[in-house]
């Protein structure tokens, strides 16, 4: 925990603290996922996701804390026990949210701290599964945004109309995130294959329009991410060196820097009730990252549909992500330049390095799943989900001397989900 | 003739499951106004926190109780599975915690009569004399 953490962390119980003990009113509640998952693919996905199955990509384990002082002051603290977001075999304990909050009037809420982004439908509550039917959120478009938590403040005013309820939300706020690479024959600074965490050091800020009633939700956002390396320039391109009229490689080195990367993200998302207890739900989203990490420049979307029978929600969904043009350009490029190498020489290796640098993303999810709901506060989801890949997926784990392209495989998740 | 006494012995045995429910009304403590449903459904939902700009703070039923359903479904128009999970989410998008809860119409009584901006709701037949219902359905 750093020194941002500690001091956001305990400065609600300080404000508690502060209080005449019968003032102030503290609400605990906890909540949790026991999730498996397995594929028909030996590849990991999504870091954890293999045919020898894994509680690591799903489960959680979490506790939130809420004071309220009086009418206007209340504070919330949540921590949440996940696998690591910087190593690969170590679970991590973390605060999530740290934010004391003001609300002067009905309309106004300030919440001042660490708090989660109102990125897409489901981003805030992303680690509580009983609170949403899918069995896992689509990461065609929840990974768009490089990170959900930022130390700042969020503003936010809402109007009642006849059913709906509008608001307005802007925020702002830093965050020390890690982006996550995968070398398929080495790394940065290891000449083995494996993952490596690059340390962020993150300022976003961003608008939300949100529209919902009892049953319907839309939103829009817009958001501005400037991210720099920790101590490090980030490099801005990948430029072609030609030695020879006949010889030529991709070297990174040789590419121009940047101290700061400037990320436009924005989102646009709705989530319909129709008659019959039919719910259809979409979302968008799309980034653009000039840098030599052109793939994570992307879109996202998704669209599910469900229904509910009774405690039964069966639901189905397609979903979709895909890099610019050019970037997928580029990392076939730097792959075919490799290709013309001594599989193994150093050449070949870092030309390799540098097309996993590119992070392309190209790939498809559909879904059939279910969620039976025990009680109001337990599910049980079920769902099997099939993927393919076109050029290259970011979020496969590619084999050494192969890619992550044009592969096929079948996702099985259940999962326990609970609040208490 | 038979079959008309097998009817009737029916008839007197099985209770009667629709019988008419007492209807609710919504009290408060006498520092509050007059209010609407909107007002009524707005405050048990967290979406306001006063009623004509004075500090209001409902106060309901635990889940089960078969007063708290029946106001759940005759002023928010929702079961009990909606409403819990309405503020599973709204907790845990940091919105703010359910309105407060107390074991029963006794203990609720008591409180909105000695604590400014108390709302409630109890049965018509409890209501003491005197008391401010704000709104009745």
């Amino acid at each position: 925990m750093n020194h941002r953490s500690l001091l956001t962390g305990v400065l609600p119980f300080l404000v508690a603290f502060a209080q005449p003990v019968q003032a102030v009113d503290f609400n605990w509640s906890g909540f949790g996922t026991l999730g498996y998952v397995e594929s028909d693919e030996s590849r990991n996905y999504q870091r954890f996701i293999n045919d020898s199955g894994t509680i690591k990509r799903d489960s959680v384990l979490g506790g939130q804390m809420d004071v309220k002082f009086d009418q206007h002051w209340g504070a919330t603290v949540q921590a949440r026990l996940a696998p690591s977001d910087h190593y690969e075999s170590r679970w991590q304990a973390a605060l999530t949210w740290a934010f004391v909050s003001w609300r002067p009037s009905d309309d106004w809420l300030i919440r001042l701290g660490k708090i989660r982004l109102p990125l897409m439908l489901n981003t805030e509550n992303l680690d509580v599964g009983a609170t949403f039917d899918l069995a896992r959120l689509p990461q065609e478009v929840y990974s768009i945004s490089p990170m959900t938590d930022v130390w700042g403040v969020s503003v936010s005013k809402s109007w009642l109309a006849e059913t709906m309820e509008w608001n307005l939300e802007a925020y702002t706020g830093r965050a020390d995130p890690y982006w996550r690479y995968y070398g398929r024959e080495i790394r940065d600074g290891n000449p083995t294959p494996g993952s490596w965490f690059v340390p962020l050091d993150v300022a976003s800020s961003g608008l939300v329009l949100t529209a919902r009633d009892i049953g319907n939700t839309f939103r829009v956002g817009i958001h501005e991410v400037n991210a720099s390396r920790v101590g490090a320039q980030s490099q801005s391109e990948i430029p072609y060196r030609q030695v020879t009229p006949s010889f030529g490689f991709y070297d990174m080195l040789s590419g121009s820097k940047v101290d700061n990367l400037r990320i436009p993200v924005q989102t646009m998302a709705a989530s319909i009730s129709l008659p019959a207890e039919v719910k259809v739900t979409a979302e968008y989203a799309r980034m653009k990252v000039d840098s030599a990490s052109e793939g994570l420049t992307r879109w996202g979307a998704y669209l599910a549909v469900s229904k509910r029978i009774g405690a039964w929600t069966p639901y189905v969904y397609y979903a979709k992500t895909k890099s610019s043009g050019g970037a997928l350009d580029l990392y076939q490029d730097i792959d075919a330049s490799a290709e013309r190498n001594r599989r193994g020489s150093t050449l070949y290796n870092y030309q390799k390095m540098q097309a996993d640098i590119v992070s392309p993303y190209d790939q498809w999810t559909g879904a059939l799943g279910t969620s039976f709901r025990l009680t109001p506060r337990s599910i049980f989801k079920a769902e099997w989900a099939h993927t393919q890949t076109g050029v290259a997926s970011n979020f496969v784990d590619a084999p050494s001397g192969g890619n992550s392209g044009d592969m096929r495989f079948n996702i099985f998740s259940l999962s326990y989900n609970f609040t208490f | 003739m038979r079959r008309n006494l097998l009817f009737l012995l029916l008839v007197l045995l099985v209770p009667f499951s629709g019988q008419a429910q007492e209807a609710l009304v919504i009290i408060a403590h006498g520092s509050l106004p007059k209010t609407d449903l909107a007002t009524v459904q707005r405050l048990y939902t967290g979406r306001i926190l006063s009623i004509a700009e004075q500090p209001a703070v409902p106060i309901n039923l635990p889940p089960g109780n078969p007063l708290r359903q029946q106001f759940l479904e005759a002023y928010l128009e929702q079961n009990e599975e909606q409403y819990t999970g309405y503020w599973l989410v709204r907790r845990y998008v940091g919105k703010g915690t359910p309105p407060r809860e107390m074991a029963s119409v006794e203990e609720i009584l008591r409180f909105v009569g000695s604590t400014p901006g108390a709302v409630a709701y109890v049965p018509q037949s409890k209501v003491p004399k005197g008391a401010n219902v704000v709104f009745k359905r």
